[in-house]
């Protein structure tokens, strides 16, 4: 994908809504990479043929980049340098950069969009290193989304610019700094562009959302039953696309294979196992005012909501208790389950169709696997849909083969054997190992040792010291009862990230996809381990090593020969050996 | 033979007069318009620092009303008149017009010399001259603010009076008031600001991209800096400045070929916005003659200083370069040039459009004074950009429709609204 110059798409013009541009910028330099893969990909859309699409509306959501200038410009006229490059706390840097005023050359255009706009809107970081870099920064900087429905102007304008601060904020916060530095790139060269765009979705009350939300990828590291790997993986969620990029529970299924069975014993432990919970912008009563918080105008509402809003047509099967079966759709009385069941099994409408054709068109134009983001909505009582296209990002996938025999992972000096492993390669210079420690934790407790991990990282990286980082439950899982929710930046030190079970914490494994992006680009080596499995963790041998750091959660080690750490990905084994 | 004086009001009124024709307007809107709804003159009577007594006079004259309040500045000149009053108040009832905001134009001035005054005895003229017109003036009717000579200590001592008069806060009195007693934020740079966003608007209308032009400016006081700090940061040159030499008593232009630092200059200029000489000049910079900033090749001329600048003496000497005269002072350009100007297809962009930003912050400063709450920053900005672009499109629109110049057509919309306004009311 070649850099794109501010200069790609026009610049704004005051009569935004009635142009036929549905892409502007204002500023000049650079639109950073989110934006920048959107520019990209907006031809590509226009060759889908007509009966992929079947009437549905395909694009991207209307959009303004405040390009790069911009923000160089509000940090050197505010004289936030220093403040933005210092190690004072989140909250205090978004205060200081709320109290900051915007570059005048800006205003005029934000207001007169303002002054137009009445619909949701996401207001999206857009990062020049994710473009230098080639790299995704998923979940590193801060999207925020407002309603934008106040009648006066005036506050619809200084929510959208308190918003376009709190992402300017982010690109200085703690984790976002920890993982800059974990590119060997430094804060002091990042530049932020902004993305201003449409929320898809409609308004139910006080609940403005999308029917659909999805993240489709054209390589699968996890491929279940026929699926290839070269097949792809989609994820469908209903709701704000949050639940799937926070790590919620969310549909997973194979695009060559829509219709195949998801991996549950039966419908009831489907019924456990599936989202019941989604994301919307709230369009209510105003919540407490709180400009640098992401959530601030976000609700989170249940399936009854969904239902009561009548949008569950299209995406959920109900489940009939004395045959223990689904029947697509909501035709009876029963709990729901959103598996989208009646768009891909009965093809109502061509989502699965339009993902497949998506991801092969963008792979096509990137010359490389891809990870897109979409959201759709259905029009009441028609089958037609609008398919928003919101982020395609390149996907990065090793070369390196290894092969692992089962028998070496019950060898001698094993200190994690894992069966189920994301990554390929061999990596053997790591001596440190940063473990919750087993006999100390607690579900309740994971906000805590999310911090405690934080601070460990951010000692490692500035002692430019590799780590394999051992915990329990889903890594960096938006639900705290359900794993250690931890932000990308807080364990980007890491190389190699363990992710175990206990008795007391025995979910589904995440598997790394909460950070899958950062995981593959920075060719971290990712291994799930239940506590069931027999070779496991050598708790004994990590717990023997005298401790570098110890707190009352977590342990910090260091071996004195580096660690031999071989993932092999087709065969889905991995482990750490000591080497003697 | 004894020429007669120059009379700005007569200008006014023949300026008000030709528009008026054009517009087609009856004789009783004309009659109407064309003189003040109200006057007051009045004696302020002083106890000076030596102990005399000295009687200043003072008036207040509202031209018109019928769109809002009235709205201007109190000079202090020892030249003033009733006259120059007059038409300073009529103008103001155009300027509010044309940006379309809610107001109507007054003046006052007192005749005196603030040089020549201490601290103590202005501050009694201040007060002395609320005292005569506090019955006549207020935030519903009219709204003073500052204007040659006077500043925000000036409006501060008025306000202090007006309230104690009133018995009660009342903020919205005077506008031009510090940050933090009641003043706006973005006041101090709103008139440059709003130069330069007409500018810009005209520079797309003309096809031309703002990065590739230069423009000279005459005078560095505050419209001027803050013009050229905005011009700049969005990727224009400023070749050359001008500006007075209270020492030579004469004007400089200070140029550099690569464009002027505006920081660089800021450091080495005083108070009244005279760069030093000698700094300049080891800077790098030409120290040319005064009027040397109109006759350079650039695209834009930006004359923000006095009015009358560009004169049928030295209209002549504008390069044929120049496309663009952004008036940031009031009536820069004499009719005569005027003329010349347009005749040369130079656009202008009249000083009752462009440097109607002041004004309008002004407005906004009212606003937020009668609600007690104010805004930030980029929100008084954020409105002064909308407020100053829509008035840009609404002239030029109409500067096409109907072949007039820019300038005409500036006042064709404010007359317009105005007898509107005063027909809507059933004055007429």
């Amino acid at each position: 994908m070649k850099a794109a110059s501010a200069d790609t798409i026009p610049r704004f013009e005051r009569q935004f809504f009635s142009s036929r541009d549905a892409c502007m910028r204002i500023g000049d330099g650079a639109l950073g990479g989110k934006a920048q893969g959107l520019v990209f990909i907006r031809d590509v859309l226009g060759t889908l043929a007509e009966d992929v699409t079947r009437g549905s509306e395909v694009g991207i959501p209307r959009m303004v980049v405040v390009a790069t200038s911009m923000f160089d410009a509000f940090i050197a006229r505010n004289d936030l340098w220093e403040l933005a490059l210092s190690d004072l706390p989140d909250e205090r840097i978004a205060h200081a950069f709320q109290q900051a005023d915007l570059p005048v050359e800006m205003l005029g255009d934000l207001r007169a969009l303002m002054d137009e706009a009445h619909a949701p809107l996401a207001v999206r970081s857009s990062s020049l290193l994710e473009d230098a870099l080639f790299r995704p920064f998923a979940g590193v900087y801060s999207t925020k989304m407002i309603p934008n429905n106040q009648p006066d102007r005036d506050t619809r304008f200084r929510k959208l610019i308190e918003a376009i601060k709190f992402v300017y904020a982010s690109t200085f916060f703690a984790a976002a700094k920890s993982y800059v530095r974990a590119t060997d790139r430094t804060t002091a060269e990042e530049k932020m562009a902004v993305i201003i765009q449409e929320v898809l979705g409609r308004r139910h009350e006080d609940r403005f959302y999308p029917d659909i939300s999805g993240v489709a990828r054209s390589f699968n590291f996890y491929p279940t039953g026929h699926a290839r790997a070269d097949q792809g993986v989609c994820n469908l969620a209903l709701g704000l696309g949050k639940t799937i990029v926070d790590g919620g529970i969310s549909w997973s299924y194979s695009p060559a294979y829509p219709k195949a069975p998801p991996p549950f014993g039966s419908a009831a432990d489907l019924l456990k196992n599936t989202q019941t919970r989604f994301w919307a912008v709230n369009m209510g009563q105003p919540p407490e005012y709180d400009p640098i918080a992401e959530t601030e105008y976000l609700v989170e509402a249940t399936l009854g909501d969904a239902e009561h809003d009548g949008v569950l047509d299209y995406l959920v099967s109900t489940y009939d208790g004395p045959s223990d079966r689904l029947v697509p759709g909501i035709g009876v009385a029963g709990p729901r389950v959103l598996d989208f069941a009646p768009v891909l099994v009965t093809s109502a409408m061509p989502v699965n169709a339009l993902v497949r054709a998506l991801l092969a068109a963008c792979d096509e134009a990137l010359s490389a696997p891809v990870e897109i983001e979409f959201a759709i909505t259905v029009e009441p009582g028609s089958r037609r849909a609008r398919f928003g296209f919101l982020q395609v990002r390149p996907m990065v996938i090793s070369d390196e083969r290894v092969e692992i025999q089962e028998s070496e992972l019950s060898a001698s000096g094993a200190i994690v054997a894992s069966s189920a492993v994301m990554g390929d390669g061999v990596e053997d210079s790591i001596t440190d190992v940063v473990y919750v420690k087993p006999a100390s934790f607690e579900a309740r407790l994971t906000r805590v040792i999310a911090q405690e991990i934080d601070r460990r990282n951010t000692a490692l990286l500035a002692e430019q010291r590799p780590y394999v980082l051992i915990g329990f439950g889903r890594w960096g899982s938006s639900d705290p009862w359900l794993g250690i929710p931890v932000r990308w930046g807080q364990i980007c030190g890491a190389r190699v990230i363990v992710e175990a079970t206990l008795p007391e914490m025995d979910v589904e494994a995440s598997q790394g996809a909460h950070f899958f992006h950062n995981i593959s680009s920075f060719g971290v080596s990712y291994l799930t381990v239940h506590h069931r499995e027999t070779a496991g963790i050598d708790w004994a041998c990590l717990d023997g090593q005298p401790a570098i750091e110890e707190t009352e959660y977590i342990r910090h080690v260091r071996f004195e020969d580096p660690l031999l750490v071989k993932v092999d990905g087709r065969n889905r084994r991995g482990g750490i050996w000591r080497q003697h | 033979m004894k020429t007669k004086p120059f009379n700005s009001f007569e200008l006014a009124q023949m300026q008000f007069d030709r528009v008026s024709e054009q517009l087609g307007l009856d004789a009783a809107t004309r009659e109407l318009l064309r003189w003040p709804l109200r006057e007051y003159s009045f004696a302020i009577p002083v106890r000076l620092d030596d102990g005399t007594m000295k009687v200043f006079r003072g008036f207040r004259v509202q031209h018109n009303d019928a769109r809002g309040p009235c709205k201007g500045g109190i000079r202090f000149h020892p030249m003033e008149t009733l006259d120059t009053v007059r038409a300073l108040s009529m103008w103001m009832t155009w300027k509010c017009a044309v940006v379309d905001i809610p107001l109507g134009g007054a003046k006052g001035g007192v005749i005196c010399d603030p040089h020549n005054l201490s601290q103590r005895e202005q501050e009694q003229i201040c007060r002395g001259f609320v005292r005569q017109i506090s019955r006549n003036v207020g935030p519903a009717v009219d709204v003073p603010a500052p204007d040659v000579m006077t500043s925000a200590q000036h409006m501060l001592w008025m306000l202090d009076e007006f309230e104690i008069l009133e018995g009660a806060k009342s903020p919205g009195f005077i506008t031009g008031k510090p940050v933090g007693m009641g003043g706006s934020l973005g006041r101090k740079e709103a008139t440059g600001f709003g130069v330069v966003f007409t500018l810009r608007e005209a520079l797309k209308e003309l096809g031309i991209r703002l990065q590739d032009t230069r423009a000279c400016v005459q005078g560095f006081g505050n419209v001027a800096q803050y013009a050229i700090r905005l011009y700049q940061q969005i990727g224009g040159t400023v070749l050359a400045v001008s500006c007075w030499d209270q020492e030579d008593q004469e004007a400089h232009t200070f140029r550099k070929q690569a464009g002027i630092d505006l920081d660089e200059l800021l450091a080495i200029t005083d108070q009244f916005g005279g760069i030093d000489k000698a700094k300049a000049s080891d800077l790098g910079y030409d120290v040319l003659p005064g009027e040397a900033w109109l006759e350079q090749d650039v695209d834009i001329l930006i004359p923000a200083a006095l009015e009358s600048q560009i004169t049928a003496d030295n209209v002549g000497k504008i390069s044929t370069k120049v496309k663009i005269i952004a008036e940031g002072a009031n009536g820069p350009t004499e009719p005569q040039a005027d003329a010349t100007v347009n005749d040369r297809d130079i656009f202008v962009i009249p000083d009752l459009l462009a440097n109607a930003g002041g004004v309008t912050c002004s407005y906004f400063e009212q606003v937020q004074s009668n609600m007690n709450y104010y805004w930030v920053k980029d929100e008084v900005l954020g409105k002064l950009d909308v407020q100053m672009t829509s008035a840009y499109i609404a002239v030029s629109n109409l500067a096409r429709k109907e072949k007039l110049s820019m300038r005409d057509a500036a006042y064709a919309i404010a007359v317009r609204r105005v007898a509107q306004a005063c027909r809507d009311r059933g004055w007429i």
